[in-house]
């Protein structure tokens, strides 16, 4: 039987590889300049390297790609454990109040630090370390205060939880928006385009800063996943059985804070994929979470890369926000669990 | 020999104490059965013994030591606990949460060993589970269902299990069936069980020792001819009870009872 199942997740995993291929291909082979898959190939290669290739490919689209795909593999993860751990299908980063706490402080970093000049100039580069910093001190004062709010008798309720989350974050997305107001215009257009979800100023310093809270967390996470399992047992159930279920879930959220603030930082709030990727890669690998967890990172990389090449091609030479294209995509879904679940 | 004793133990909800002082012993390889009327605190004892409720004050003495100062894991090696309501999640198989009982003794989580594997196949053998081993847990009926969880607590290779009412909901056929499941485990493998019932006639034929509470005190313990007297069960029920001699155990149990 598990054998099955892990043949079943090979075969599935595999295949989302394979589409995140296909997705890479579209995504880098066209733009504004296309290019064929020989130009590209021969670029990455170093085979008659030519100066114009090498900018659109490693300077604008592969961090791009990379970036996409990393958000969408924290994302993927982080929505899995909060749903895991909330034992709500329907919660995410974005309705936990994460998204909102880290993107607020990121706000407010982006004002005194003025961010416009920093990423025109490409030079700063601790400052842009330093954003998932920031937003990870962000997300985790939003998580703090959640937890305050919903810790009763020594135990989380994880209705409200839920609750507390969605009032924080409008708080913090009010703060947000107070803030990006009093920017100077330059910056508050850059703050806008950033909340609303967007990483097409990718570069590679944004990589480097993200990459390894995206490893770090992961595995933390990866390690602890079959801990998810237990946690769809009633609470006391999983006490009984010696899990020390308060420190475990504290564990397992505030890896998911720090994944989630770190791609807050660079892609701003970005919905939706946390909420898909985990249904998704419930449906293809079943319920047990050493298989749903990496399946749903995977599927969380494709939908956001596909969902940028969407944004990038579809009104070009004019670009959506990433954020909004899965929000299109992501919103039909959500109600389509909505009727499905009858929670 | 005893081998829980829960000592002076005040036991409650932020605003109300259910339980103000309470002392027992319970005996080792024994099954003890805890009786009393709705609201008379057992269930938040066994939630305090379970160690999901955290107590005002006293302990939990399990074989000498107190459970609240024992590593929570190894108190899950030597005891185990059937919550009174225990959901599956869907999709979960009987083989799957079966294994979940081998939790205390696995070092890296998740990762079963060929001693694992033997400890879920007997817990499935002896709760006869074997022909549903692979199917959801939501396709099984209410008594197969109370079976895997029996199952899953027996995969706990615990000495003690205590159980919070494992008949409710069960029909009289499946509430005996659990109940010989139990008796059986307690005389071939020498289990002690801990349990609430609230059919007094069951725990009289069932029961070695019986623990009768009211308004969160002990009111008397002892064998169930010691327990099941008109006199008692005056005191903890309010019932007039006409009590006679069990022909099958020759226990005494309830043959019917008015309010007094």
């Amino acid at each position: 039987m598990t054998k099955k199942v892990f043949s079943r997740f090979t075969l599935m995993m595999s295949i989302f590889i394979l589409l995140t291929f296909v997705a890479f291909y579209f995504h880098v082979t066209n733009g504004i300049f296309d290019m064929s898959v020989r130009d590209v190939c021969k670029t990455i290669l170093r085979i008659n390297p030519n100066e114009k290739y090498d900018l659109v490919i490693f300077q604008f689209r592969l961090p791009r790609i990379v970036i996409a795909g990393l958000v969408g593999i924290g994302l993927g993860i982080a929505g899995t454990v909060i749903q895991g751990v909330t034992k709500n299908g329907l919660a995410d980063p974005g309705i936990l109040g994460i998204n909102a706490g880290a993107g607020a402080s990121i706000v407010i970093f982006m004002y005194f630090f003025q961010m416009s000049s920093i990423t025109s100039t490409q030079s700063n580069f601790t400052s842009i370390l330093m954003m998932p910093i920031f937003g990870f001190v962000g997300g985790a004062l939003a998580a703090t205060l959640i937890y305050l709010f919903s810790w009763r008798n020594g135990v989380l309720d994880m209705q409200r939880l839920i609750l507390s989350g969605i009032a924080i974050s409008s708080g913090f997305g009010a703060l947000s928006l107070y803030i990006s107001l009093k920017m100077n215009a330059q910056d508050y257009e850059m703050a806008a385009v950033w909340i609303s979800g967007s990483i097409y100023n990718a570069n590679w310093t944004f990589v480097s800063s993200m990459l390894p809270w995206i490893v770090i967390f992961g595995a933390i996470i990866y390690k602890k996943s079959p801990l998810l399992d237990y946690f769809q047992l009633e609470e006391s159930t999983a006490k009984s059985l010696g899990i020390k279920v308060e420190k475990e879930k504290s564990i397992l959220l505030l890896s998911s804070i720090g994944l989630v603030s770190a791609c807050v930082s660079v892609s701003g709030g970005i919905g939706f994929i946390g909420l898909m990727a985990p249904h998704i890669a419930k449906q293809l690998v079943g319920i047990q979470h050493k298989y749903v967890l990496p399946m749903s990172a995977v599927i969380g990389m494709f939908l956001l890369i596909i969902s940028d090449y969407i944004a990038k091609t579809v009104f070009a030479p004019s670009e959506l926000s990433v954020g909004i294209v899965v929000s299109i995509i992501g919103i039909p879904y959500f109600l389509y669990l909505l009727v499905k679940l009858k929670v | 020999m005893q081998e829980l004793i829960v000592d002076r133990a005040a036991i409650g909800y932020s605003n109300a104490l259910i339980i103000e002082e309470l002392s027992l012993s319970i005996p080792k390889n024994k099954i003890t059965t805890i009786i009393g009327p709705n609201g008379c605190g057992k269930s938040t004892l066994l939630k305090a013994v379970a160690r999901i409720l955290k107590m005002k004050s006293g302990a939990v003495y399990l074989d000498g030591d107190a459970i609240h100062r024992l590593d929570t894991k190894e108190v899950a090696k030597k005891m185990a606990i059937l919550p009174q309501t225990a959901n599956a999640p869907g999709g979960l198989k009987v083989y799957e949460l079966v294994s979940y009982g081998r939790f205390p003794h696995q070092k890296r989580i998740g990762s079963l060993k060929k001693e694992d594997y033997a400890a879920i196949d007997r817990a499935i053998e002896v709760t006869g589970l074997n022909e549903f081993k692979d199917r959801p847990i939501e396709a099984l009926s209410g008594g197969q269902r109370q079976r895997v969880w029996i199952a899953m607590a027996l995969a706990q290779e615990t000495e003690i299990l205590v159980l919070d009412e494992p008949t409710t909901y069960l029909d009289m056929a499946h509430q005996l069936d659990i109940l010989l499941l139990l008796k059986r485990l307690n005389e071939e493998e020498g289990r002690t069980i801990i349990m609430v019932l609230h059919d007094l006639n069951h725990a009289s034929r069932f029961s070695d020792y019986m623990i009768a509470m009211k308004d969160g005190e002990l009111i008397t313990e002892g064998s169930p001819e010691d327990v099941m007297t008109c006199s008692n069960l005056q005191q903890v029920f309010n019932i007039d009870a006409s009590i006679v001699k069990c022909p099958f155990s020759e226990n005494p149990i309830c043959l019917s009872y008015q309010l007094s």
